[in-house]
C-alpha cells in the first residue's frame, strides 16, 4: 500500500469541499422551500386576520401602518425567496458538476487495469443466469397479475349511471299537479285538487294538528311541498338562509346558507318591514329548489342541501324591498326582475338554468318595480308565461322569452299576481279594478281581448283564487268580494273583520282565508258567502298556506306548522 | 456443417425481412402522422370561459413563478369605482390601501379616469397567476379580468402540468398562430 | 436561459357592446365624455416557431456525428464530449422538452385524436433516433438523449445488477409504455412526461415531489449505470427491438476476438455477453420441453393479460379527469359524499347535463376496456417472449455486447487489446505520413 499521489489527494479534497458545499445548498434550497410552503402562508394568515379585525371599528393610523408594512414584507420576501431559489439552484448545480469531475478523476488517477472475473464453468454459469431470469419474470408476473387480482377484487369506485334514459332532470307538470312546488301551487292559482284538506283544528289544544316545528329565521315567504320535504326560506341582514323539513316528522333536516354579495352589503338594503329580508317564496323542479332574497342573491340547493351555486342578480332597486316568487319551467328557474322606476333599462325577466344558475334567457322591460309573481300556465295547448307589472300584463314564451301579447291596463304599484282560471287571465290593480284578459291574442291586445273590467277596487296585497266559474278577491282589510267570471259581475260582498296578507285559497269546493292573527276562515265556495268555521292556530300568520294530500302547511311568525293526518295519501313519487 | 450455413441464411433471411418491416413500420408512421401534421407548434392556453379561477395556476406550474397571469379585456370593463377584482369582498374602505386591497402581490394599479370611472391594469411582472381578482370580477362583476398562459415564461411543456391539474379540464393545446384566447365582448 | 426576446403585440379588444350570454353585464361599459381612450389588451408572443427546427437540425447532425464516433471512430472521449453537449444544448439549453421518449405520445394522440395534429419537428424527434437504431444500434442512447447523458455524466462507482434483476425490472419500462400509449390514445394525460424525473434539473425547477424522485434516480444512478434507460425507458423499449435488428453494430473487438476475458467487467450495463458453452445433454432435453411449454404459455399468457386488462377497465379509466370528473358528481347527486371539489364545482358553472357527463364517461370506460385489453394483452406477449427468450441459447463463440441492451458508450474499446494495437498501427501510420 503506497501513498495516494499528490494530484489524488488534491482532487479527493476538492470532492470532498464541493460534497460539502452540495449538501449546504441543498440545505439550503430545502429550507427555502419550507420557508416558503410553511412560514409564507402563515403569515398570510395573519395578514387575512389582521384584515378582518379591521372591519369592526374605526383603527388608528398604527394599525393600517402596521397591515401595510406586513404586506409589504411579504411582497418583498416573496421576490426574495424566488431570487434565492433560483441562485441557489444555479449553484447547486455548480457544485454538483465540480464534485462529479473530481469523482471522475479520482477514478481515472485511481484506475485499476482491467480484471477478469473469476473464471467459472461459464456454461453452468449461463444456463443458472438464464433460469434464474425467468423465475424473476415469472415473479414479476405474479407481481402483476397479483395486483391486477386485488385491483379488480376491490374493484373500482366507479359506479356512475350509464347513459341509460334516467329519464328528464326535471318533474313534468303533471308531477307537479300533485305538489305545492311554489308560491301558491300549481299555476300560483292558490287552488289544491286534493278535497281531503283538513277543515278542523286548534292550536291552543293542539287538536288537528300534526307537528309544529320552529323557524331559525324570520321570512314572509310561504312554504313549499315536494314529496316527503317542505321548503322554506329565511333572512336578516346578517344572514339569508334556506330550510328543509321532513313533511311527515318536522324534523329540520338541513339549513342551506346562501352568501350575501358584497355589492348588497355594501348597499344596506333596508327593505319595508312588511316585506322583510325573505319575502319572495322559494320553488322547486322536482330536483331542486330554488330561493332568492331582498338582497337580489339567487341560489340553488339539491334535495340534500348542497348548494349547487349562488349568484348575485345586482342589487334591486325597488321601493319595498324585492318580493317576486320565484317559477320554475323545465330545470329552468323563473325570475321576475322589476326594479327602478321604468326608464333606466334595469328590469329583467329572467330564465336561469337550474343546474349552473346560468343565464338561459333574459327579456329588458321597461317597467318600474312591482311586486309579482311569474306563473307558468297552459293555455290552449300552448305554455305561457304570465307577469303583471305596471302598465303591462304580458304573456311570455317560457321557452326562449319571446313575448306573445301585452296589454296595457294597469298602473301603480302592482302586487297581485294574475291568474289563469276559465279560459282568462285575471290581473288586478290595487284599490281600482280587475280586468280579464283573453289570452289567444298576439302583440298589444289591450284593444281587442280585453274581456271585461271590474271596477269596484281590487284587493292591494292578496292575489284572487276562482274555481272557474267566479273569482273571489280578498282585500287586506277583510272584505271579500266575489265576480262571476263570465262578465265580471259582482255576486256578492263580506266582510271577514279582519286583516290578510296571506292570499285565498281554494281545496275541495272549500275556500280558506288566512288572517293575520292566525284564524283560518273556511267558507263555501259558490255565489253566496257560507261560512263552514273558524280555526285558531295562535300565531300571527303573513304568509299563504300550502295544500297537498290530506294536509294544509302553515308558516307563523315563528313556527312551521303541519295540519292533517300522520298518513299523508298516496304520495305521486 | 452445411446444415449449420443453412441455417445462417435462414435466419438472415428472416432477420432482414423483419429489418424491412421495421423500417416500412416506422416510415409509415411517420408518413401517417406527417400528411397529418402541422408546421406550427401547439402551446397550451387557458379557455377563459372554463376557468373557474380555483388557484392551481399559481402552484402547479413547474416555474417558480407561473406562466400564468391575470390578462384584461379592457372592453368588457365596467371600469367600477367599487372594483371587486380590486378590493377585498368587504373592503374596509374605498381607498387603494393594502388593507382594502384582493391582489397579494399588489399586482392590479387603478387609475382614476372620470367621475365615476377607474381604469384598472395588471403589472405582469408582479402578478403570479392566483386568480383572486377573476375570481371577484367573475363573482360580481363583468369577467373582464381573466387567466391566460403567458407564452414569454411558458416553457410549453409536452404535457403541461396545470393542465393536468386543472378541475374545470380549461387547458387546452391551440396552435402556437394563435397563442391567446381572451374574452371578446360579443361571447355567445 | 438565452430565449429570443418575445416582442409585446397588441391583441385589439373587440370593442362590440353587446349583450354576454355568459354572465350578466352588470355594469354596461362606460362611454366616456373626456378623451380617454381604452388601452388594447397586450400579451407577449411565444417564442419564435424556428427553435423546434433548428433542434431537429442538431439532431440530426449529433446523431451523424454519433453514429461516426461509435462505429467508425471508436474514441470514448469523443463520444463522452459529444454527449456533454447534447446535455446542455437538449437538456439545459432547451429545457429537454420535447424529446424522443415523450414524442411517443405526440404521435399516439394524432392517430386517435381528429382534433391534434403532430407537429413535424416533433415527429423528427421521433422518428430520426428509430431509423439511425435501425441502420446503427443504440447510438442515440449513446451519445444524443439528454436523459441519458444526465445519468451517464453522474455514473461514478458502477456495480453490477445481476441479470435476473435486471430482466425483472426492465418488465415496468414495457409496462410504462402501454400505460404510455393508451392514457395518450384516449387523451386521458401524457404520463411520460408528467412524471419525466430529469427535466425539473434541466430547467432548474419543477415540482418538488419530481425532483425528489429525479433526485434519487440520479443517486442511485452514481453506482447503478443508467437506471432510467435500462428499468424505466419507454422509448428505449422501442430501441431495444430495433437494435437487435440493426445493420451495423458496436463490437467491443475491432478485429477478431482473441478470447483474453480483459472485457468482461467493462460494461456498466450488463451488456456483455460471454460465448456460449453447447447444451449439455441432459439439459438439452429438458430445455425442449420447457420451450414447447413456453410456446403453448404465450398464447395463454396473452389471453390472460388481455382478460386482465379488460376486468381492469374501470381502474384505468380513473386516470382520464372526465370519468374522475363523472364519478365526483355522481356521488355528489346521490349524496353518498359531503361537500363539493373544485371540480365539480367547475362542472355545474359551466352548465352541463349530468346525463351528458355521465354518457361520456361510460362512452370512456367502455374505450377503456378495449383499450386496458390490449394493454394487458401486450403485458402478456412481452412476459410470454421473455420467458421464451431466456430459454433458448443464441450459440456466440466471442465476447460481443448484446445489441438490444448495448447503449453505444463506447467504453469497452479501451479493455481491448486488439483496440490498442489497431490505434498503435494508426499512429504509425500518421508518422510514416
Amino acid at each position: 500500500m503506497n501513498e495516494p499521489s499528490v494530484a489524488y489527494r488534491t482532487v479527493r479534497t476538492t470532492a470532498k469541499v464541493a460534497g460539502t458545499f452540495t449538501v449546504l445548498f441543498l440545505v439550503l434550497l430545502v429550507g427555502n422551500l419550507i420557508g416558503t410552503t410553511v412560514i409564507g402562508p402563515l403569515r398570510e394568515d395573519r395578514l387575512a386576520a389582521m384584515k378582518v379585525a379591521l372591519r369592526g371599528g374605526d383603527p388608528t393610523d398604527e394599525q393600517l401602518a402596521e397591515i401595510r408594512q406586513l404586506d409589504l414584507q411579504i411582497r418583498r420576501n416573496r421576490v426574495w425567496r424566488l431570487d434565492f431559489a433560483h441562485k441557489t439552484g444555479h449553484a447547486l448545480l455548480a457544485s454538483v458538476v465540480v464534485l462529479l469531475v473530481a469523482g471522475r478523476l479520482m477514478r481515472v488517477l485511481n484506475r485499476r487495469p482491467p480484471q477478469p472475473q473469476n473464471a467459472l464453468d461459464v456454461g453452468a454459469e449461463q444456463l443458472r443466469e438464464a433460469r434464474v431470469s425467468r423465475w424473476a419474470v415469472t415473479a414479476g408476473l405474479v407481481v402483476l397479475g397479483g395486483g391486477a387480482a386485488m385491483l379488480v377484487m376491490v374493484g373500482a369506485p366507479l359506479a356512475f349511471v350509464a347513459a341509460e334514459e334516467t329519464g328528464p332532470a326535471y318533474a313534468s307538470r303533471e308531477d307537479k299537479r300533485l305538489q305545492w312546488h311554489r308560491f301558491r301551487g300549481p299555476d300560483g292559482a292558490g287552488v289544491s285538487i286534493f278535497t281531503n284538506i283538513p277543515t278542523e283544528w286548534d292550536g291552543a289544544t293542539g287538536k288537528g294538528i300534526l307537528w309544529k316545528a320552529a323557524v331559525p329565521l324570520p321570512g314572509n315567504n310561504s312554504p313549499i311541498i315536494w314529496n316527503d320535504r317542505v321548503f322554506l326560506s329565511g333572512a336578516t341582514e346578517q344572514k339569508q338562509e334556506v330550510y328543509c323539513y321532513d313533511a311527515d316528522l318536522g324534523r329540520l333536516l338541513w339549513t342551506g346558507d346562501v352568501p350575501i354579495s358584497p355589492a348588497a352589503a355594501q348597499a344596506r338594503i333596508d327593505p319595508m318591514e312588511d316585506t322583510g329580508y325573505a319575502a319572495s317564496t322559494m320553488a322547486t323542479d322536482g330536483k331542486r329548489v330554488y330561493a332568492i332574497f331582498v338582497t337580489g342573491d339567487i341560489a340553488a340547493f339539491d334535495f340534500n342541501g348542497r348548494r349547487l351555486w349562488y349568484k348575485s342578480l345586482g342589487v334591486p332597486d325597488n321601493a319595498y324591498g324585492y318580493a317576486s316568487s320565484l317559477e320554475t319551467h323545465q330545470d329552468r328557474v323563473i325570475v321576475q326582475y322589476d326594479q327602478g322606476h321604468g326608464d333606466e333599462d334595469v328590469s329583467r325577466l329572467y330564465a336561469l338554468d337550474g343546474a349552473s344558475g346560468r343565464v338561459v334567457w333574459e327579456v329588458k322591460r321597461d317597467v318600474p318595480n312591482s311586486w309579482t309573481s311569474p306563473v307558468v300556465v297552459e293555455i290552449e295547448g300552448r305554455l305561457q308565461l304570465l307577469t303583471l307589472t305596471d302598465p303591462w300584463a304580458l304573456a311570455n314564451d317560457p321557452a326562449d322569452g319571446a313575448e306573445i301579447w301585452r296589454a296595457d291596463c294597469l298602473g301603480g304599484d302592482v302586487a297581485p299576481s294574475a291568474i289563469y282560471a276559465g279560459g282568462l287571465v285575471l290581473a288586478i290593480e290595487p284599490y281600482s279594478h280587475m280586468v280579464a284578459i283573453k289570452p289567444t291574442g298576439q302583440g298589444d291586445v289591450t284593444k281587442t281581448h280585453i274581456a271585461w273590467t271590474m271596477d269596484e277596487g281590487g284587493p292591494d296585497v292578496c292575489c284572487p283564487v276562482s274555481d272557474g266559474q267566479y273569482a273571489y278577491l280578498l282585500e287586506s282589510h277583510g272584505l271579500i268580494m266575489c265576480c262571476r267570471l263570465a262578465d265580471g259581475e259582482k255576486v256578492y260582498e263580506h266582510d271577514l273583520r279582519d286583516n290578510f296578507t296571506a292570499s285565498p285559497s281554494l281545496a275541495g269546493g272549500r275556500l280558506y282565508f288566512l288572517g293575520m292573527d292566525g284564524v283560518m276562515t273556511i267558507a263555501e265556495a259558490g255565489p253566496e258567502y257560507k261560512e263552514l268555521g273558524k280555526n285558531e292556530l295562535g300565531e300571527k300568520c303573513h304568509a299563504s298556506p300550502a295544500f297537498v294530500d290530506g294536509r294544509i302547511y302553515i308558516r307563523g311568525l315563528e313556527n312551521l306548522y303541519c295540519i292533517g293526518g300522520a298518513v299523508a295519501g298516496d304520495r305521486a313519487d | 456443417m452445411p446444415q449449420r450455413n443453412d441455417d445462417v441464411t435462414r435466419r438472415r433471411f428472416l432477420r432482414d425481412g423483419l429489418w424491412g418491416a421495421c423500417l416500412a413500420g416506422i416510415g409509415g408512421v411517420a408518413g401517417f402522422a406527417a400528411h397529418k401534421g402541422q408546421k406550427v407548434d401547439w402551446l397550451w392556453q387557458i379557455d377563459p370561459y372554463k376557468c373557474t379561477a380555483c388557484g392551481n395556476c399559481a402552484t402547479h406550474c413547474v416555474l417558480e413563478e407561473s406562466a400564468v397571469k391575470c390578462t384584461h379585456v379592457y372592453g368588457i370593463c365596467g371600469y367600477c369605482e367599487i372594483c371587486f377584482g380590486f378590493f377585498d369582498p368587504e373592503p374596509f374602505d374605498i381607498h387603494e390601501g393594502a388593507e382594502n386591497q384582493m391582489c397579494p402581490t399588489g399586482a392590479i394599479l387603478r387609475k382614476f379616469v372620470e367621475e365615476p370611472y377607474y381604469e384598472y391594469t395588471i403589472d405582469r411582472p408582479l402578478c403570479n397567476g392566483c386568480g383572486k381578482c377573476v375570481k371577484g370580477c367573475n363573482a360580481f362583476g363583468n369577467g373582464s379580468l381573466f387567466l391566460q398562459v403567458h407564452h414569454d415564461r411558458c416553457e410549453n411543456c409536452n404535457q403541461c402540468a396545470i393542465a393536468a391539474a386543472c378541475p374545470a379540464q380549461a387547458f387546452r393545446r391551440v396552435p402556437a398562430d394563435q397563442p391567446y384566447l381572451l374574452k371578446s365582448v360579443d361571447h355567445v | 436561459m438565452v430565449r429570443p426576446r418575445p416582442i409585446l403585440v397588441a391583441l385589439a379588444a373587440l370593442l362590440v357592446v353587446g349583450v354576454a350570454a355568459l354572465g350578466l353585464e352588470r355594469f354596461p361599459p362606460p362611454e366616456f365624455e373626456t378623451d380617454y381612450v381604452r388601452p388594447t389588451t397586450t400579451a407577449p408572443n411565444p417564442p419564435q416557431g424556428v427553435w423546434e427546427y433548428v433542434d431537429a437540425g442538431v439532431l440530426a447532425v449529433t446523431l451523424v456525428l454519433a453514429t461516426v464516433l461509435v462505429l467508425r471512430t471508436r474514441n470514448r472521449k469523443l463520444i463522452f464530449t459529444l454527449m456533454l453537449f447534447c446535455l446542455a444544448y437538449f437538456g439545459f439549453f432547451r429545457d429537454g422538452c420535447v424529446c424522443p421518449i415523450g414524442a411517443i405520445q405526440n404521435v399516439t394522440l394524432t392517430a386517435f385524436d381528429p382534433g391534434y395534429a403532430i407537429p413535424l419537428a416533433v415527429l423528427i424527434f421521433f422518428a430520426l433516433p428509430l431509423v439511425f437504431t435501425l441502420f446503427f444500434g443504440r447510438v442515440f442512447c449513446g451519445a444524443v438523449c439528454p436523459l441519458g447523458a444526465i445519468q451517464d455524466a453522474v455514473l461514478i462507482h458502477p456495480v453490477r445488477v445481476p441479470r435476473w434483476l435486471e430482466s425483472g425490472l426492465r418488465l415496468i419500462a414495457y409496462l410504462y409504455l402501454g400505460a404510455g400509449v393508451l392514457f395518450a390514445a384516449m387523451g386521458a394525460m401524457f404520463i411520460i412526461c408528467r412524471y419525466d424525473p430529469f427535466v425539473g434539473f434541466f430547467r432548474l425547477s419543477g415540482n418538488w415531489e419530481i425532483l425528489v424522485f429525479g433526485g434519487c434516480l440520479l443517486l442511485i444512478g452514481m453506482f447503478v449505470g443508467r437506471p432510467y434507460c435500462r428499468f424505466l425507458c419507454p422509448y428505449g423499449v422501442i430501441l431495444r427491438q430495433l437494435s437487435r435488428l440493426s445493420r451495423w453494430r458496436v463490437t467491443i473487438t475491432p478485429t477478431d476476438c482473441i478470447q483474453c476475458r480483459l472485457c468482461e467487467d467493462a460494461c456498466p450495463f450488463g451488456a456483455i455477453r460471454k460465448p456460449t458453452e453447447p447444451w449439455p445433454d441432459k439439459e438439452y432435453k429438458v430445455a425442449r420441453r420447457r420451450l414447447a411449454f413456453l410456446l403453448v404459455l404465450l398464447p395463454v399468457l396473452i389471453g390472460a393479460g388481455g382478460w386482465g386488462g379488460y376486468e381492469l377497465r374501470q381502474w384505468l379509466a380513473l386516470v382520464h379527469p372526465e370519468v374522475r370528473l363523472a364519478q365526483r358528481i355522481y356521488l355528489e347527486e346521490n349524496a353518498l359524499v359531503e361537500g363539493t371539489t373544485d371540480a365539480s364545482d367547475a362542472f355545474r358553472a359551466l352548465g352541463r347535463s349530468s346525463d351528458e357527463l355521465y354518457a361520456a364517461a361510460t362512452q370512456l370506460r367502455d374505450r377503456f376496456g378495449l383499450g386496458g385489453t390490449l394493454l394487458g394483452a401486450f403485458v402478456g406477449c412481452v412476459i410470454g417472449g421473455k420467458l421464451l427468450t431466456l430459454s433458448v441459447k443464441r450459440r456466440r463463440a466471442d465476447y460481443e455486447p448484446d445489441p438490444a441492451s448495448c447503449l453505444a458508450c463506447g467504453r469497452c474499446y479501451a479493455y481491448c487489446p486488439k483496440e490498442h494495437e489497431r490505434l498503435k498501427r494508426g499512429r504509425e501510420g500518421l508518422i510514416r505520413h
